[in-house]
Formats: C-alpha cells, sequence, structure tokens
C-alpha cells in the first residue's frame, strides 16, 4: 500500500520537540521521522502522553512556551515549515494544512454562528464577498451531511449536537481544500455509531478532495478503518512504522503486540482481556535503554543498557526492538489469523 | 442578550435602578426646558445675587441681577431658585439639573476611555504572556500602588484646571482595574480549544483577540464599568469639592457641594440653617451613584454562573 509513484506531501525528519518545565525538559517528541504521500492516511498511534499531538502541533508550529521545537526538519511539499515566519505559517494553517480538534463541544466559539466560523476560515485566506462565502459555507455543511444547511447555517453551536459540531468542524477544515488534514483524535468525545458516522465522511471527503490525513487517535478500531500506514508512537518515538495490515497481521514491536492483545475480541473465547502492564514513564524520568523495557515482557539485560534504533527489518515495515523476531513469533502463537477489526 | 434586559425588568433592585437612571436621562435630555438657561453657555450657572451666604429654597432672584441681565440684554427666564441659592448667589437647581450632564459625561467618558485602555493592556499581555505580560502587569501594578485620589489631583493641578483634564487625570489612573480583569478571563478563555481553531484556521493574532477572545470576555469588564460610572463621578465630585475640579460657576455637582463647603454647619443654635446648600447636591450625586451600583449589581449577579443557579 505504500504509494512509491505518488507525490511526497509531507516528510518529518528527526523532528525533537521538547517542553522546557522547571522541573526539567520533558522530550515530548524525540526523534520522530515519518512521511505522508498525496491521497494517502497516516495513522498516529499511541497512549496519552506519547507524543502523537504534540508531533501534530510541532508540524504546523501552534505549540505554546513552554514547549519548543528543538530540532529536525518539516518538509511540506519540499518547503521547510520550521524555517518559516509566523506570517508565511499562517498562510499556510487553514489553507494548506487543517487541523480537526478532539472536543467539537469546546473547538468551535460559543459565541458565533456556525456559519460565520465557516465564512471566516474562507474570508481569511480568500478575497471572496460575504455573500459568495455563506454560499459555499452551505455547500461545504451539505457536503459533511448536515440536514438543511441554509438553516443550520445561521445556529449557534450549543444548538448542535456532537455529532453535528463535528461535521461542521469538519466543514471547516475542508473550507480552503487542504492538501492536508490532521485530526487530533476527532472521534474520541462521540459515541460509537456517531463515530462510525463521522469516519465514513472523512474517507469520502478525502477521497473527493483528494487530501492526506495524518490521524492521531489512540482507537485501533478508529486507525483500522481509516488509516493507510501507521505510525505506533511509545515515549516520544516511533517503535513500528509500516502499513495497516502488517501492524494488525503481523506485529513486530512488543508495545504494538500488547495493544493488540488489549482489544476485546469477539472471535476468540478469553476470560479476561490483556493489558500492558504499568504505566507510560514519567517524560521527565524516561528509563533508560530501551523505553518501553519495564513494561515488557521480551526484556532481556541488552534492553536495559541499550536503546534499540528504528530500522526496516522487513519489506517497509520498521520497528524499534531488539527482539522482534520473538515478537512476531509469540503473536503468531496466538494466531491473529482470525479476523481482526481490520475493514478492508 | 434579550434574557439580560429581561432579568433586568424583573428584578426589583435593578428596576429601581434603571427607573432612577432613566429619570437621570430624562432630565439630562430635557434639561433646557426644566431650566432655560440665561446665557450663550448653558453650563455656566446663573447667579439670583451677589449674596455670600446661601439663601433659601424659593429665593426670588434680586434686583440687582435683574439690572445686570437686562443691561446684558439677556431675557429674564427665572424669577426664583427652587431649591435655594448657593454661596454667591448660584442657583442650585439649574446648577444640578445641567450638572446632570456634567455627571454624564464625566463617568462615560472617562470609564469608556479606562476601560479602552484596560481592555487593549490586558488582552495583548494575557494573549501573549512572557515578558510582555510581565512589564505590563507590572506597569499596571505600579500605577495601582499610587494613591488614586492624590494622583488624579496632582494631574489635575499640573494640567490646569477644567473638566477635561480632571477626565484625563481619571483615565490616566483609572484603568488598571479593567486591564486586570479581561486579564484574567483571557488567560481563561485562550485555552479553549475554539481559540487554538482560530490559530489553527491562520486567523491573525488581532482578528482573534478582538473577534474570538473579546466577545467571551469583555461581559466582567462591563459590569465593572457600569459600577465604576458612579465612583469616577464620587471622584470627580471630590476633586471638584477639594477645588481642582471645574472652573467656578460650571455648572457641576462636585462643584455645588463644594459651595456647601463652608456652610455645612449652620449659625451657632441653628446646625440645619442651610441644609438646602448640602442636601440637594448631596442628594442628586448618591441617587446617580446608586442607580448605576444596583444596575451593575444586578448585571454580575446575572452573568455569574454561580448566582445564575445554571451551574
Amino acid at each position: 500500500m505504500v504509494n512509491d509513484n505518488k507525490t511526497k506531501i509531507l516528510q518529518v525528519k528527526d523532528l525533537k520537540t521538547y517542553f522546557f518545565t522547571e522541573n526539567g525538559i520533558v522530550k515530548a517528541v524525540d526523534g520522530v521521522d515519518f512521511e505522508i504521500y498525496q491521497g494517502e492516511t497516516l495513522g498516529l498511534v499511541g497512549e496519552s502522553g506519547c507524543g502523537k499531538s504534540v508531533t501534530a502541533f510541532s508540524i504546523v508550529k501552534l505549540l505554546d512556551y513552554p514547549g519548543k521545537t528543538v530540532g529536525g526538519q518539516v518538509f511540506f511539499r519540499g518547503e521547510d515549515l520550521l524555517k518559516k515566519t509566523e506570517k508565511k505559517m499562517r498562510q499556510i494553517r487553514g489553507k494548506e494544512i487543517s487541523l480537526i480538534f478532539q472536543e467539537p463541544m469546546t473547538s468551535l466559539n460559543p459565541v458565533f454562528t456556525i456559519g460565520f466560523q465557516i465564512t471566516e476560515a474562507l474570508t481569511v485566506h480568500y478575497k471572496i464577498s460575504k455573500s459568495k462565502a455563506q454560499e459555499k459555507a452551505v455547500q461545504l455543511l451539505e457536503k459533511v451531511g448536515i440536514p438543511i444547511p441554509e438553516q443550520r447555517i445561521n445556529e449557534y453551536p450549543h444548538q448542535l449536537s456532537g455529532g453535528m459540531r463535528q461535521r461542521a468542524m469538519i466543514a471547516m477544515a475542508l473550507a480552503c481544500d487542504p492538501t492536508l488534514l490532521i485530526a487530533d483524535e476527532p472521534t474520541t468525545s462521540l459515541d460509537v455509531t456517531i463515530q462510525a458516522q463521522i469516519l465514513e465522511l472523512m474517507k469520502t471527503l478525502l477521497k473527493e478532495f483528494n487530501s492526506s490525513l495524518i490521524m492521531i487517535t489512540h482507537d485501533l478500531g478508529v486507525i483500522a478503518e481509516i488509516a493507510d500506514r501507521i505510525a505506533v508512537m511509545y515515549a516520544g518515538k516511533i517503535v513500528e512504522y509500516t502499513d495497516t495490515r502488517s501492524i494488525f497481521y503481523n506485529p513486530l514491536h512488543p508495545y504494538t503486540y500488547g495493544l493488540l492483545t488489549s482489544i476485546p475480541r469477539l472471535d476468540l473465547d478469553i476470560e479476561k482481556l490483556d493489558s500492558i502492564p504499568g504505566l507510560v514513564p514519567d517524560p521527565l524520568h524516561f528509563p533508560e535503554g530501551c523505553k518501553f523495557h519495564p513494561r515488557c515482557p521480551f526484556a532481556t539485560a541488552k534492553c536495559r543498557k541499550e536503546e534499540p534504533v528504528l530500522k526496516e527489518v522487513e519489506n517497509k515495515h520498521m520497528v524499534r526492538c531488539w527482539h522482534f523476531e520473538k515478537v512476531k513469533e509469540e503473536a503468531k502463537k496466538i494466531a491473529f489469523t482470525g479476523r481482526l477489526a481490520v475493514s478492508e | 442578550m434579550n434574557r439580560i434586559i429581561k432579568k433586568l425588568l424583573s428584578n426589583t433592585t435593578s428596576l429601581i435602578g434603571l427607573i432612577l437612571l432613566f429619570v437621570f436621562v430624562i432630565i439630562a435630555i430635557f434639561a433646557p426646558i426644566i431650566a432655560p438657561p440665561l446665557f450663550s453657555d448653558p453650563y455656566q450657572i446663573p447667579r439670583m445675587s451677589w449674596d455670600t451666604e446661601p439663601q433659601p429654597p424659593g429665593f426670588p432672584i434680586s434686583d440687582d441681577m435683574i439690572f445686570v441681565y437686562e443691561s446684558m440684554g439677556e431675557p429674564i427666564t427665572r424669577d426664583k431658585a427652587i431649591f435655594g441659592t448657593a454661596q454667591g448667589g448660584y442657583d442650585i437647581f439649574y446648577g444640578l439639573i445641567w450638572g446632570t450632564r456634567t455627571a454624564f459625561r464625566i463617568g462615560i467618558v472617562t470609564v469608556v476611555f479606562s476601560m479602552l485602555i484596560g481592555v487593549i493592556l490586558g488582552s495583548i499581555a494575557a494573549y501573549f504572556g512572557g515578558w510582555l505580560d510581565e512589564l505590563l502587569m507590572r506597569i499596571t501594578d505600579i500605577f495601582l500602588s499610587i494613591p488614586f485620589l492624590v494622583a488624579a489631583m496632582v494631574l489635575t493641578t499640573i494640567l490646569g484646571r477644567g473638566l477635561d483634564k480632571v477626565m484625563i487625570a481619571l483615565v490616566f489612573f483609572g484603568w488598571m482595574g479593567y486591564a486586570r480583569v479581561i486579564r484574567g478571563s483571557i488567560l481563561c478563555a485562550k485555552e479553549d480549544v475554539y481559540v487554538m481553531a482560530a490559530r489553527a484556521l491562520g486567523v491573525k493574532d488581532y482578528s482573534i483577540i478582538v473577534r474570538h477572545l473579546l466577545p467571551n470576555t469583555i461581559f466582567p469588564v462591563m459590569v465593572q464599568a457600569s459600577m465604576n460610572i458612579g465612583s469616577m463621578v464620587i471622584t470627580a465630585a471630590a476633586l471638584s469639592f477639594l477645588g481642582v475640579g471645574a472652573p467656578l460657576g460650571y455648572a457641576d455637582w462636585g462643584q455645588m457641594v463644594s459651595f456647601a463647603r463652608n456652610w455645612i454647619i449652620g449659625s451657632p443654635g441653628n446646625a440645619g440653617e442651610y441644609w438646602y446648600a448640602v442636601f440637594f447636591p448631596g442628594i442628586f450625586i448618591v441617587l446617580f451613584v446608586l442607580s448605576w451600583n444596583l444596575v451593575g449589581d444586578t448585571l454580575r449577579d446575572i452573568m455569574d454562573p454561580r448566582l445564575r443557579g445554571e451551574l
């Protein structure tokens, strides 16, 4: 599924974003590499606090003090965004790269109608008349599946349901036909049926607009629905990076493996659901060696001392683990032969 | 907005405040009819006599004055002082009626300008944060540590006598409260996702502050402003009372009280002899300030979600 023949939209190289707090430096994102091609969806998966949202905000340079991107490059259509001025970035944000947020409840301004907020997205970047923008906003709302858009456009966020609001958010994000969308857990605060609708909607719209998407989530079910490739993050680093199929059928990192075994499954008769022992390590005091070793069932003395590097071990399958072969075998034993949540 | 108006009208205290305010507005608007001016400058209080002592309510215009006005070619439209005269024969009734306009002007102009300064500085400090916030807020602290009345007095003295100078002084030392209030609300509101969403759309900082943050945060400032209109009028009156306010004979409530300064206590055995000289200007100021405070209080109650009973 890797699109070698398609144009590369975004390439993130060795991105490092640190938070300079009073208690010390928090390495929230510590050397992240990935790329994304036109029309492709990349899933960024990981637990809370693993740095996935910070990665997203670093790309569009929306991080506030005390967060700071200290190293790396973010090539967007061949130009390094990290070298761009705030003014140039403003022209890119919303027009070339749009964001969709987690909380549709709070990401719309309560004092304005949704029509106003969508037209604002348009008038910020294009010189168009108010009536034209209004017209476009109605079309957008129609496109995201909001019934009677002519009427909804004059309603305030509190008059809409959560799903409707997220649809309005998507309409805002798509207003200027962005090349790249970054969605930060867009379905987390919605209930499951609405989640499915929103994902379906995003899929169709991506195809229609031929936009790329970075989907940030902790929900493997969501990512299986929508992503072409997946990068699994742990403690500020990518630990496994390959296409969606391989993540689910051939996990090579113990963390990915742990995440997969902790999904409830209908096809297996298991009494107790597996979980990954322990917690995400304190970002101020990451363990030495492999950052996952305190929670890893495969950890050896080597893992405690030396940190593995992310390397391609199978065709287009990158993993950051000393013992990926053991993980592979273990995963086979559990037999991921049954159908997983992957819908293909 | 409709809800606010409805609440303001359904609450007894605020209704009293609104009615009082309405009466003052009527007085201010119809001042030329209620108290027809004698001079081309209507804010100049006409004198009813040359007496140094205050004269009781109903005091008729003296023959000397009739002669003066006639020789000036001014028609005499007032034959007696309904509320009496202050020292120097100034007509108290006339001064109070036209002073209502002055009070509105002082209150609204000073509050609007100090609010503007406070909101601009406070929102810049809160939105950008960092050293700019530190700098602006320390400046605010310095201004707050200066005693308001003394500072205003000194500045008015430096600038010279006159109502406009008083207003400049009041604005100059009166913006800090607004800056602090708006800074607090914006610090809180800027963490909301919609601000991040607006930034992610490429909206400029200026538009984010003006279009997204201020509509969500301005209300506490408005409440404070409505309460401050009263206190600004009091301070202006105090400055006039101390002799650094409006020029002599200008229709201003502070000036009217100032005229009464030597007559607060009457002659021995008759302490209340000149009661009208203090009472009428005093009651105007009290009612005016009270009306703004009542309205402001209710506005605060409406907007405070803890008192609103909706949380």
